[in-house]
C-alpha cells in the first residue's frame, strides 16, 4: 500500500466510510424481535453495543468527578449525568439481553477488545481538568442528540419504544455542559485550558463517527435513518461555530491528527486497559455462582 | 435523587435549567421538569373494566408501592397493561418514571410477584415500555392524594 492509499483508508476509517441510505428500507416500527433475519439482528446488535459502550463508559469516567469538581452543585450534577447515562446503557444493555446476551456478556466479562465505545469517552482527564469534563460533555452530547434524532424513525420496533425517552433526559446535560463553556471562556486561564482539552478531544470526538463492521447492514435495515457522514456533518455545523463563538480554535476536521486507535473497531487508547481493570474489578472478585436474592423474591 | 420518582428532588444541573426556568419566568429553583406532558389517551391504565383474573392482578399490584414514597404503582401510573393468558401465563406491561431508576430491579420485582399472588395466575412476566413516556399527569387523582399527603406538591 502506498502512503497516499494508506491515508486514503485511514481517513475513510476513521471518519463515516462512504455509506448510502438505500431506497428501500423497512418501515418504522416494523422489525421485531421474532422477525429479524440473521443479517439485521447482527445491525440491530452493532448498534445497540455503540450506543451502549459509548453511555457505559463515558458514566464510568464522570463518575470520577464526584470527589473533585469544583462546586458541591456540580459534584451532585456530574454523578447525576453519570447515573442518566447508567440508565441510558442499561435501557440498550437489556435490548441486547432480550436477543439473549446476559448482562456479563454486555460488560462485565466481555473482552477489552470487544468494546466499541468512541476513544472519546474512555480518555483520562489528566491536567486539563474540569475544562476537559465540560468539553467533553459537551462534545458527547450534541453527538447524542444527533444519533437519537436519527433513530427515533428506527424500523426496529423495541429500540423505538425506548429512544423518546432517552432524548427527553439527555436535554439538560447538554444545557449543562455549554453553560458551563459559557462560563469559563469568560477567563483568560480557563480558555487557555478549554482550547487544550478541544485540542486533545476533537480527534477523538470525529470517532463517535466511525464505521463498524454492519454498517451497511444498519443502514439496509433501516435500524438507523441517517448516515454517519451527515451525523458527523450535522455535529460539526453545531459545535464548531459555537465552539469558535466562545473564542476557542477548532482543530479542521479533515486535518486533525486522528488517533490509530479507532474505537469502534475494538482498537482503544493505553488509557482503556486501566480503565477496563478498575470497573471489572469487582464482578470478577464476587463470586456469581451464588448470588444473594432479592427481598420479594425470598418472600415467594 | 429518590429511587424512581424524582418528583421536585431530582438533582439539577447546576445554573443550567435555573436560568432556563427563570427566562421562562418560573421559580428560581428548578427541577427536572416532570409538569410537561399531558396524560395520553386512555392513560394512566388502573384497570378499570378489568374483569377475571386480570382484575385480581390489578387489584394486587395495587398494594405494591413505589420504593421511595408511598404509593400504589397503579396510582403513579407506571402500569401499562395487564394480560393473562388462558393457562395462566400474566404479562404486565409497566414503565419507570426515569431510566436511571436504582430499583429497577426490586420494582419489577416486587410487581412479577404481586402479580403471581393473583388466584389464577400461573407465572409472571414483566415487560417495561418507555412508550408513551410518563409525566406526571400521569399519576391519578388518588395517587395525587397520596403524594400530597406524603409532602410532595403536585
Amino acid at each position: 500500500m502506498t502512503e497516499n492509499a494508506r491515508d486514503d483508508a485511514g481517513a475513510a476509517a476513521g471518519t463515516t466510510g462512504g455509506y448510502e441510505i438505500p431506497e428501500e428500507t423497512p418501515a418504522a416500527g416494523s422489525l421485531d424481535r421474532d422477525t429479524l433475519t440473521a443479517e439485521q439482528q447482527f445491525a440491530v446488535e452493532e448498534q445497540l453495543f455503540r450506543l451502549a459502550d459509548d453511555e457505559f463508559v463515558h458514566a464510568e469516567r464522570l463518575t470520577e468527578w464526584q470527589i473533585y469538581a469544583p462546586t458541591l452543585e456540580s459534584d451532585l450534577a456530574l454523578a447525576n449525568v453519570a447515573q442518566d447515562e447508567f440508565g441510558h446503557a442499561r435501557l440498550w444493555y437489556d435490548l441486547l439481553q432480550e436477543l439473549g446476551y446476559t448482562e456479563a456478556e454486555c460488560i462485565w466479562e466481555k473482552p477489552a477488545d470487544e468494546w466499541t465505545h468512541s476513544t472519546l469517552v474512555e480518555r483520562p482527564f489528566d491536567d486539563d481538568g474540569w475544562g476537559n469534563a465540560v468539553v467533553r460533555g459537551y462534545l458527547y452530547d450534541v453527538a447524542e442528540r444527533i444519533r437519537l434524532e436519527a433513530l427515533v424513525e428506527t424500523s426496529y420496533a423495541p429500540l423505538a419504544d425506548r429512544v423518546g425517552k432517552a432524548l427527553s433526559e439527555e436535554e439538560y446535560h447538554r444545557e449543562h455542559a455549554a453553560n458551563w463553556l459559557d462560563r469559563l471562556a469568560e477567563d483568560d486561564e480557563a480558555r487557555e485550558r478549554l482550547d487544550a482539552a478541544v485540542d486533545e478531544l476533537f480527534p477523538h470526538a470525529l470517532s463517535l463517527f466511525a464505521p463498524g463492521p454492519n454498517e451497511e447492514a444498519i443502514l439496509e435495515a433501516g435500524v438507523r435513518r441517517e448516515t454517519l457522514a451527515d451525523m458527523r456533518a450535522e455535529w460539526l455545523d453545531t459545535v464548531v461555530p459555537y465552539l469558535e463563538s466562545l473564542g476557542l480554535t477548532v482543530p479542521e476536521p479533515d486535518a486533525a491528527d486522528r488517533p490509530a486507535d479507532r474505537g469502534r473497531d475494538g482498537s482503544h487508547t493505553d488509557a482503556w486497559a486501566e480503565l477496563y481493570e478498575a470497573f471489572t474489578a469487582t464482578h470478577d472478585e464476587i463470586d456469581f455462582d451464588r448470588p444473594a436474592r432479592l427481598r420479594a423474591e425470598e418472600a415467594e | 435523587m429518590p429511587a424512581n420518582a424524582p418528583l421536585g428532588g431530582g438533582a439539577d444541573p447546576d445554573e443550567g435549567a435555573a436560568s432556563a426556568a427563570r427566562e421562562a419566568g418560573g421559580e428560581a429553583c428548578a427541577y427536572t421538569s416532570y409538569e410537561d406532558g399531558e396524560a395520553p389517551e386512555s392513560y394512566p391504565k388502573t384497570g378499570e373494566g378489568a374483569e377475571g383474573v386480570e382484575a385480581d392482578v390489578w387489584a394486587a399490584l395495587r398494594e405494591v408501592e413505589d420504593p421511595e414514597m408511598p404509593v400504589s404503582v397503579v396510582d403513579l401510573g407506571l402500569i401499562y397493561d395487564v394480560t393473562v393468558e388462558e393457562d395462566g401465563r400474566c404479562t404486565v406491561e409497566m414503565t419507570l418514571t426515569y431510566t436511571g431508576c436504582p430499583a429497577k430491579d426490586m420494582l419489577t420485582n416486587d410487581v412479577r410477584c404481586a402479580a403471581e399472588t393473583a388466584p389464577g395466575v400461573h407465572e409472571a412476566e414483566v415487560r417495561i415500555r418507555y412508550t408513551p413516556e410518563w409525566n406526571v399527569n400521569m399519576v391519578t387523582s388518588a395517587g395525587r392524594e397520596d403524594l400530597r399527603e406524603f409532602g410532595l406538591s403536585v
